[in-house]
């Protein structure tokens, strides 16, 4: 049966013309269908979205919406879901990633949308978050209440599994009605979600929909932008400037780029005790998901003078690099990115006279550099830089002009140099710090590049403080 | 070995008309010069061979002969002499990477024409000595860097009839001399040649529709594009645009050719005409083509997507073998061009470099 990526409630499917994309790895071909939309259709979606949103979404409480999302991750963490089994059987194939990486980055990510997670993810964003339910007291006196959007866009992009789920459960948990837009690198994962929250609750199943169609595709694009009241966008730049030209100066619209990370290893993670898990906790952050992510190292700082020098690091990376291809190979690369790499180890070859380590098959490279510092991302696709500095303390310096392109730092630094660093880190441009070997996986409600998730998307009501005293004025027992 | 021995090799290859027994093994032993000569004398193109340990004494077969990726041409400078003012550089336009732009230097342009002339006599010409010609693409005057300029003036002055022309002034194409030529070339029944790059002939073709204009050009008419159109005009698929242009000028597509060629050669690859597309290219005797894996270097198999590495004798001063970024088949006799592979759809967020150079273009050095 060809999977059908799309979810469109308010129309017929069976009605709509259909186009094939074809995925195929070494063993396996698969073709998924996807809707040609006219902006019409779309406009019949948003509509039928809207209203639904209006008439039940808004109607019901926080936690119920919470209840919802998590019976949902509860059956997409049971691997005998049909749905958990769809996403482990065709996940793979689709994005080419080994299937494990997927089946265990599944489990990782999708843990951190269980009722417990969801409730510090309202609590990051509201102090009380009851104020998505209702008038509260506010510390300056007076009462307010937030309003998600009716109609929350969301142009997704990439072809990491599952990073449609961040921005579709902060819509729904702000109670917006949803309309997110996949990506033809992974069109299915969001209309799974979607499917099985309309499975969970029908009705709310009518508040969202997903949709397709190819990148930049002028028609559609707009018509969705035109009827959101809040957009958000993920891509590059030129992707986020197209998005941003379509969508109504009225509408409010949250641009996530493209972004660049790194990892930071200080000397006494280099002892004899200590070194090979530290390359093996360094080399995971760039095996999963090949780097595709931006919370993904580009760029490794190595102290010196440690027991191991970041030149002999290099080789510890290296190794476990080559032992990870054959653990959990590379997903197959398109010829662009093919380029990409070989053009990358030229210029870190002849250009930055760096030496690069790289296996025959340039299934991974390691460029070591141990002079020039300058901070420029890799070829992706399990290549990294290392650069050797004498102090972890030059980082901050290094980095600093890339302020507005910086996301995530892997630490692997003692507590002492922690919160200094750190300090620095942040002031530098960094929004997200970790250890080293959890940068690919964010923690439940962390600030994605440094927003407010929830926050973000709704507006507020006021009741001025003035206000209560004056209709007391007008009550029937006023005196 | 000085430039001139290797340049009367080159030439006396190129001049060898009819295919010999031998030309494998003159191929080979001429190709293994010019490595070993650019070895000795280009700095960067050794510290490359050297990295992949190759160097003259351990290449034995122009295969082995490592393949410079076009990007380096961006970064460094390869050449076997310092670069004075009697040479000539011809440099690519620079639309990705931030600006930076691809170099060719030539000390001289001899090898070069020869090439040109040779090939595109026997491709091009075919059983004419000269044609009228009309060039819609600006002149070497215009942009005495671009190796396209120098190609089509050595084509109108070597091949032309005293009546070809340009057509691209400072102030764009010239429509109504251009389609004045084409009526006179239509009205006296004389074969007309119309070359010029890809995305120009979108732009005539695209006026002459605005203007319900069509011609029928006589019989022997032929027409050269060159370059594609990706983002310099409308994009279409190679069928509509042979369709359109077959269509517009009267000429059947197994007259519509296209070359390929790059600043980084000094050799150019031609079709039979477009009759099916995409065509089969092919280059004459002194280049050769291998569809690789641009990580690993080695031939792809028969029929597989790689990408394109050529050999070009006649690029006797910067590097013999060049590994493109052009997506290519192998064929029986010749390659199938996919064209340019960048910009993949399956990315992920990670900032690609790239995008990071053009955004962080203008700041300053960290350190």
């Amino acid at each position: 049966m060809i999977e059908r990526a799309a979810y469109l409630p308010g129309l017929d499917q069976d009605a709509l013309e259909w186009e094939l994309l074809d995925f195929a790895t070494q063993e396996r071909s698969i073709q998924v269908a996807v809707p040609v939309l006219s902006a019409a259709e779309v406009k019949v979606v948003t509509d039928h979205v809207r209203q639904q949103s209006q008439r039940t979404l808004k109607t019901y409480s926080t936690v119920q919406i919470i209840e919802v999302i998590d019976a949902a991750i509860a059956r997409l963490l049971d691997r005998d879901d049909p749905y958990r089994r769809k996403m482990e059987d065709l996940l793979p194939v689709i994005t080419g990633y080994d299937a494990e990486i997927v089946r265990l980055g599944l489990t990782r990510y999708l843990k951190t949308f269980r009722k417990p997670e969801l409730l510090r993810f309202l609590a990051e964003d509201f102090s009380n978050p009851q104020i998505l339910d209702g008038f509260q007291p506010l510390i300056k006196g007076g009462f307010g209440r937030a309003y998600g959007p009716d109609v929350l866009a969301h142009i997704w992009a990439g072809n990491v599994p599952g990073l449609p789920l961040w921005s579709l459960v902060s819509g729904l948990l702000v109670k917006a009605g949803n309309i997110g837009k996949t990506s033809s690198a992974e069109p299915l994962f969001a209309v799974w979600v979607a499917q099985v929250l309309a499975e969970v609750d029908p009705d709310l199943g009518e508040c969202l929909a997903i949709m397709w169609w190819r990148g930049g595709t002028v028609g559609p694009e707009t018509a969705l932008l035109g009827e959101a009241d809040v957009a958000l966008g993920f891509g590059s730049s030129h992707t986020l400037n197209q998005i941003r030209l379509r969508t109504p100066v009225t509408t409010r619209f949250l641009a996530y780029g493209h972004k660049v990370s790194f990892s930071v290893i200080s000397a006494p993670a280099l002892d004899a005790q200590k070194v090979a898990s530290t390359a093996r906790l360094a080399v995971a952050d760039i095996i999963r998901y090949d780097q595709q992510g931006c919370y993904a190292p580009q760029v490794m700082f190595v102290e010196r003078n440690g027991a191991v020098s970041p030149e002999l690091f290099a080789q510890f990376v290296a190794r476990e690099l080559s032992v990870g291809e054959h653990k959990h190979p590379r997903r197959k690369l398109d010829i662009a990115q093919q380029n990409s790499i070989s053009s990358w180890i030229f210029d870190e070859e002849i250009v930055s006279e760096s030496c690069v380590i790289s296996d025959s098959s340039g299934t991974w490279a390691v460029s070591f550099q141990g002079e020039d510092l300058t901070f420029q991302p890799g070829a992706l696709n399990r290549t990294i830089r290392i650069i050797a500095v004498d102090d972890i303390a030059q980082v901050p310096a290094i980095i600093r002009p890339f302020k507005l392109l910086l996301q995530t730092a892997g630490l692997a630094v003692p507590p002492d140099a922690l919160y200094t660093l750190a300090a620095a880190l942040g002031a530098a441009g960094v929004t997200r710090i970790t250890a080293l070997g959890d940068m690919t996986s964010p923690e439940a409600g962390w600030h994605h590049d440094g927003r407010f998730n929830l926050s973000d998307l709704v507006r507020i009501t006021e009741i001025e403080a003035r206000l209560p005293p004056a209709a007391d004025k007008l009550a029937h027992y006023a005196d | 070995m000085t430039q001139n021995d290797i340049i009367s090799d080159v030439l006396g290859f190129i001049n060898q008309s009819q295919v010999k027994d031998t030309q494998d093994e003159t191929f080979n032993a001429l190709a293994l010069k010019l490595f070993e000569y650019q070895f000795a004398l280009n700095a960067p193109l050794r510290d490359f061979a050297k990295m992949r340990s190759k160097t003259p004494r351990t290449v034995t077969s122009w295969t082995d002969i490592p393949a410079i990726p076009i990007t380096a041409l961006k970064k460094r400078l390869l050449s076997c002499v310092t670069p004075n003012t009697s040479g000539r550089s011809f440099m690519t336009s620079g639309t990705t990477q931030s600006g930076l732009r691809g170099q060719s230097y030539h000390p001289t342009l001899e090898v070069y024409d020869a090439s040109m002339r040779c090939n595109f006599s026997s491709r091009v010409m075919q059983e004419n000595a000269r044609l009228q010609m009309g060039i819609i693409f600006p002149s070497s005057e215009a942009l005495p860097n671009s190796s396209l300029a120098h190609y089509l003036q050595l084509a109108m002055t070597h091949f032309g009839t005293p009546e070809s022309r340009g057509f691209i002034t400072s102030d764009g194409i010239e429509f109504e001399t251009l389609y004045a030529a084409l009526r006179r070339a239509e009205k006296m029944g004389e074969p007309y040649a119309l070359l010029g790059a890809s995305f120009s002939l979108v732009h005539v073709m695209d006026d002459m529709k605005r203007r319900g204009l069509k011609f029928t050009l006589p019989q022997g008419s032929r027409i050269l594009d060159t370059g594609g159109f990706k983002g310099q005009s409308r994009d279409l698929s190679l069928d509509a645009f042979y369709d359109g242009l077959s269509i517009a000028f009267g000429i059947p597509k197994s007259q519509c050719i296209n070359m390929y060629g790059m600043t980084e050669l000094s050799t150019q690859f031609y079709d039979c005409g477009n009759a099916v597309s995409p065509s089969e290219k092919s280059g004459p005797h002194w280049i050769r083509t291998r569809v690789v894996n641009p990580l690993t270097g080695e031939v792809v198999k028969k029929g597989d997507v790689g990408v394109l590495a050529h050999t070009d004798l006649a690029h006797f001063n910067v590097a013999v073998s060049i590994l493109t970024e052009d997506a290519g088949i192998e064929t029986d006799h010749g390659f199938v061009l996919l064209g340019r592979a960048a910009g993949s759809d399956a990315q992920g967020c990670s900032l690609a470099v790239d995008e990071f150079l053009k955004a962080t273009s203008g700041v300053a050095a960290p350190l």
